[in-house]
């Protein structure tokens, strides 16, 4: 009776936990687990996390080789993001490795991986397996003598002060970031063959990745703009995976220091570290760039009801809906981009959608003159944005026989020459019989 | 077995780390400085919650001299008056309510003290658990601290410090109570400045020898220290207990504050060595600012502790800074203070040596007593560009200091000596095989005038080029980089070696066909030159090579691919519309029209020739039977042809053949009637 009762009292006390997951209607991430390799991060690296949690999530800070680590618990997942703040960690603790995290990715949960010179090689074949390749010389540091942060303290030219950031309002906010990041770490670089990974933050042309003072001999492996300093993966689950290679980046020290480029006069009081990793950090837990679209519907010009067939050269009109979260709520999405395919094997037509600004998208169109079984489909893809993908059958059939045109003044001659033929027969049958 | 490796490889993980972090700033840590104050400011601009909130914000903001807003303190004292008057406060509330008192000065009325006084004395005696010795006892040292009460002392003094002692371990640390088995540093702190506030408020001596295990117990907690590979030491947190999770922070600042204040409450030494002090200094000052409050008060309150003890003030010599420009003739200085930025005592710094470099000698620091800050000027005159790390060493004026004050013996710094790198004699050229030059063109990398090259593959490409430091030594860049970039982006990159003075490379194209993928084309020639040191590093295009491969043979390597542009993968594709199958063509109705015209006539010749031939109906049955048969026949011959008409104006085939069969059965009735009546007649006039 008593284990019922505790049972029951455990049962109650996870509903709300299951209430807060991760779902389709609310896709921003709840429950994060923080892996650290050490617990005074938490307060040199406290400004991140104040972030995080002034905007709701709940944190779970452990030591990355705590040994009840688990992501996973009778099947479900006890947390929606995971924060790789554990460069230097050989081995996770527990249930927890590289396997482990992957599949925690594959089911739609969003990873923050943070490496530093120190970083192993799993925090390497983690990155890896996100198709994002780290710098295999061990203790090698994104080196650049153009680009970095003018410093008293601190002359080797690997405090690299980056401006190249992506060109994208969903992934880094709609303000521009102003002040360069101030990076230390190691390069990465993107495998050529994966559409998925971006660089958020590029390395300038004069950047390589060496040891800052053994000699260099060969050449580095690394180099100029394809060197990637801060990278994001959107999965086609619409996981969303950031790969940094400087820890420090999200540090409060970072964030609170004032930065110089050298070559240049202009000095900020403030790096651009902070709004960078916040703005980075809101795209990454979805509370940005999360669309949903649905309704998708279409009607014969001057019906209104749904038909189910439509006839060739019938004209028509096609409504979606289409939101975007944020952060709290679904507001409609604006943009001037998202199209409409009529598609069989391949598109027949292919038409943008315009847009009340209120969420609806319509179009309208005439169908082929090709009968079969069509599909609406909305493939949308739009950098930093969850892609959509919609589709609705509709068949097309062709003319019926009473549906062609009857009187075609080409034909009048063959017309007329039938019925004077009959006027003929007619006349010459009753003179032919009744003449004397 | 898997929780001991961990407990094993915690710490190791966290010096490397640590390490790393600290890997850039060497051994160099700066004092206490204004950021710290502005940072203090953010970080406890939140309204406090408890009282020890209070405290720590109030204690900060008094340690950095960073002046409060005046609603905190009378919000607080409302709030301590309360706390002291409140019958139901508990230890940790009075504890807190008089250390708010002890910064605020409140003005607390004496009959709530005497409360407060005899509940607490009643505290120590009943205690049983380390906590609440630490707070009746520590409460008790305020109120004595604070002169709110004369004349106060603890009964049984030694009795209470034997209490507590019976709560030591043999490794140094302390447990929390007799009945729980599990000891930590932190307790060991709060357990010596419990023992402390004993002695201050002993009326007795306490017994020597009790004192003197006391000290034993102080060194083995010291045998536990962990290290860093810069001289810092800390305590190490324990990772969970009864008491919340303590980082090494909190356990470090809590064994700081016992011994500081166990020193100052005993007579003699502590033998601690001042190395083991100052890499405390170290450490408190090696976290930077911390974001968390209690960190920063831990951090803050530790510093302020060792700046005043007994055993040996810590004192740091920093730099304002170790990048200096000899273009700019910036002068190395070298500043002394203790840890919270005050003035050193009078001393003396030596640059005993700089590792590596017997060019620099010993010398001593000029004292710039303007700025309180040591000066190293004749720098740019015999120094030249690179690192160095300058070895340090602190000789105080007066040999007294030695023992108050815990320094570096030799304080190793990197320095960084930035100047303007000349660089000369570059040239460019496309060589044949037999080393004959065919062009050789001179490069002026401050220009902006591209060359223009062209080469096939049995020639070579040669560039060479000098750099010189302001004293006229060759210098050796960390950087030296040719990037060959094709029109396709695949890119080649190549180390510039050098030899002695020179920079020299020769791409000899032959070779490196393979390792080109025989892609001929235009190919843009990169040189990077860059070190720390140099203060002109460039990026620059050199100009353009157009190179002449042969055909790739059937097994030669692809290039890579190259990852397409973020940007046009994405965006809307180009619309499509539907292409309808054309209509056929058709002439113009007027012409159509026209033949219907032409149709008619014959019809109309018909009917005329009927005419002219004169035709009469003269044979049509007279009798009312036949008659009625013939004119029946025509009119079913009539609606057979009207059906036709109407097939083509609106009827189906359908409709229009089960019509025509009524009509075929009728028509084949009266037909017949009709045209046996005719032949009937006619077979009636030829027999007649």
């Amino acid at each position: 009776m008593a284990k019922l009762a505790i049972f029951f009292a455990l049962t109650l006390s996870f509903l709300p936990f299951l209430s807060h997951s991760f779902s389709p209607d609310t896709p921003t991430d709840r429950r994060i687990l923080v892996l650290l390799d050490d617990f005074s991060l938490k307060s040199s690296h406290s400004i991140f996390f104040t972030s995080l949690k002034s905007r709701g999530f709940d944190l779970d800070f452990k030591l990355a080789d705590d040994p009840k680590l688990a992501l996973q618990r009778y099947g479900q997942y006890l947390y929606d993001g995971l924060v790789l703040f554990a460069p230097s960690v050989e081995r996770f603790g527990g249930a927890l490795d590289v396997a482990a995290v992957l599949d925690f990715v594959d089911s739609g949960h969003d990873l923050i991986v943070a490496a530093d010179t120190t970083a192993s090689d799993l925090i390497k074949s983690v990155a890896t397996e996100c198709g994002v390749d780290f710098d295999e010389e061990p203790s090698a540091m994104v080196i650049d003598h153009q680009n970095y942060a003018v410093s008293d303290v601190d002359g080797d030219h690997t405090l690299i002060a980056a401006d190249e950031l992506i060109n994208s309002d969903v992934i880094l906010g709609k303000t521009k970031i102003e002040a360069p990041v101030l990076f230390k770490g190691i390069a990465h670089s993107l495998n050529a063959a994966n559409t998925l990974a971006l660089k958020v933050l590029s390395a300038s042309p004069s950047t390589y990745s060496a040891h800052p003072t053994a000699k260099l001999s060969s050449p580095p492996s690394l180099t100029g703009s394809a060197i990637s300093l801060v990278s994001v993966v959107q999965a086609r689950n619409n996981a969303r995976i950031m790969i940094s290679g400087s820890l420090d980046l999200f540090s409060n020290r970072y964030m609170k220091s004032s930065v110089q480029k050298a070559g240049s006069h202009s000095k900020y009081e403030k790096s651009g570290n902070e709004q960078f990793v916040i703005e980075l950090s809101k795209w990454l837990f979805h509370e940005r760039g999360h669309l949903k679209a649905g309704n998708l519907r279409h009607v014969k010009v001057g019906e209104t009801n749904e038909p189910a067939m439509y006839r060739i050269k019938d004209d028509l009109e096609f409504y979606v809906d289409i939101y975007e979260w944020s952060g709290n709520s679904w507001e409609p999405y604006v943009a001037d981009d998202v199209q409409v395919q009529f598609y069989m094997m391949s598109p027949y037509v292919l038409k943008t959608l315009s847009t009340d600004k209120k969420g609806l998208y319509h179009t309208s169109f005439k169908v082929p003159d090709v009968y079969g079984v069509f599909q609406f489909k909305v493939e949308y893809q739009k950098l930093g944005y969850t892609s959509l993908s919609l589709s609705k059958q509709i068949p097309v059939r062709p003319f019926r026989h009473n549906e062609y045109e009857r009187f075609i003044t080409t034909a009048f001659p063959y017309y007329g020459a039938s019925f004077t033929t009959m006027a003929g027969f007619f006349i010459f049958s009753v003179v032919y019989l009744y003449n004397k | 077995m898997a929780r001991s490796l961990s407990g094993f490889l915690a710490p190791i993980v966290a010096v490397a780390l640590i390490c790393c972090s600290f890997a850039a700033a060497a051994s160099i840590f700066q004092p206490i400085s204004e950021s710290h104050r502005s940072a203090a400011i953010e970080t406890f601009a939140r309204s406090y919650g408890s009282l020890e909130e209070t405290y720590e914000a109030l204690q900060t903001f008094d340690v950095l001299g960073v002046e409060r807003k005046p609603d905190v303190g009378t919000a607080a004292c409302q709030s301590v008056s309360q706390t002291l008057a409140s019958s139901s406060s508990t230890l940790k509330d009075i504890f807190y309510a008089l250390k708010v008192n002890g910064v605020l000065k409140c003005e607390v009325d004496t009959d709530s003290v005497e409360g407060i006084v005899s509940t607490l004395q009643t505290a120590v005696g009943s205690a049983s658990s380390l906590l609440e010795f630490y707070h009746s006892i520590g409460g008790l040292v305020l109120v004595k601290n604070q002169a709110l009460k004369d004349d106060l002392y603890l009964a049984d003094a030694e009795g209470v410090f034997r209490s507590i002692k019976a709560l030591s371990q043999s490794d140094g640390r302390w447990r929390y109570s007799s009945s729980n088995p599990e000891s930590s540093t932190y307790a060991a702190g709060s357990a010596l400045e419990a023992l402390a506030g004993v002695i201050s408020l002993s009326s007795s001596e306490i017994d020597q020898s009790l004192i003197g295990t006391t000290k034993n117990d102080i060194l083995k907690l010291f045998e536990r220290v962990e290290k860093y590979d810069d001289g810092a030491v800390y305590f190490d947190g324990e990772e969970s207990d009864a008491h919340g999770n303590q980082g090494p922070i909190t356990s470090t600042w809590s064994v700081v504050t016992g011994i500081t204040s166990f020193a100052a409450v005993t007579s003699g030494n502590l033998n601690l060595p001042g190395e083991k002090i100052l890499g405390l200094a170290k450490f408190f000052l090696g976290v930077g600012i911390p974001g968390d409050a209690k960190d920063f008060f831990n951090q803050v309150d530790s510093l302020a502790c060792l700046e005043n003890n007994r055993v040996a003030i810590p004192l740091i010599l920093s730099l304002p800074a170790t990048v200096n420009s000899l273009t700019r003739k910036d002068t190395l200085k070298v500043k002394v203070s203790t840890v919270l930025g005050s003035d050193a005592p009078p001393l003396k710094i030596k640059l005993v040596r700089a590792k590596d470099t017997p060019a620099i000698e010993s010398q001593e620091l000029k004292f710039d007593s303007a700025n309180k800050v040591h000066v190293l000027d004749t720098l740019e005159k015999s120094v030249d560009v690179g690192n160095y790390i300058f070895v340090f060493e602190i000789v105080f004026n007066d040999p007294e200091h030695k023992k108050a004050y815990a320094v570096e013996s030799k304080t190793e710094v990197p320095i960084f000596l930035t100047g303007a790198v000349k660089v000369g004699n570059a040239k460019i050229a496309v060589l044949d095989s037999d080393l004959g030059s065919i062009e050789t063109q001179n490069l002026d990398f401050a220009g902006e005038n591209l060359v223009s090259l062209g080469a096939n593959h049995l020639q070579k490409l040669k560039l060479r080029f000098q750099l010189t430091t302001p004293l006229g030594h060759p210098f050796k860049p960390h950087q030296a980089i040719l990037k060959l970039t094709h029109e396709s982006k695949v890119d080649h990159v190549f180390v510039v070696g050098n030899t002695g003075k020179q920079f020299e490379i020769v791409l000899d194209f032959l070779g490196l066909v393979d390792k080109f993928y025989y892609l001929s084309g235009k190919y843009e020639i990169q040189l990077t030159v860059g070190d720390a040191v140099m203060e002109n590093s460039f990026f620059r295009v050199i100009g353009h090579l157009d190179l002449d491969l042969p055909e790739a043979p059937e097994k030669a390597p692809r290039p890579p691919v190259q990852p397409a542009d973020a940007y046009s993968r994405y965006g809307p594709k180009a619309e499509i519309a539907h292409i309808f199958r054309a209509p056929e063509k058709r002439p113009p109705q007027e012409l159509s029209l026209a033949f219907l015209g032409l149709t008619v006539l014959p019809l109309l010749g018909f009917i005329i020739g009927l005419l002219r031939l004169g035709v009469n109906l003269k044979n049509f049955p007279s009798a009312a039977a036949p008659a009625a048969f013939a004119a029946l026949f025509h009119v079913g011959i009539g609606s057979v042809l009207l059906l036709y008409v109407f097939f083509w104006l609106k009827l189906d085939l359908f409709t229009t053949l089960k019509i025509l069969g009524f009509l075929g059965v009728f028509l084949l009735f009266v037909g017949h009637r009709t045209l046996s009546h005719l032949a009937s007649t006619s077979s009636k006039v030829k027999s007649a």
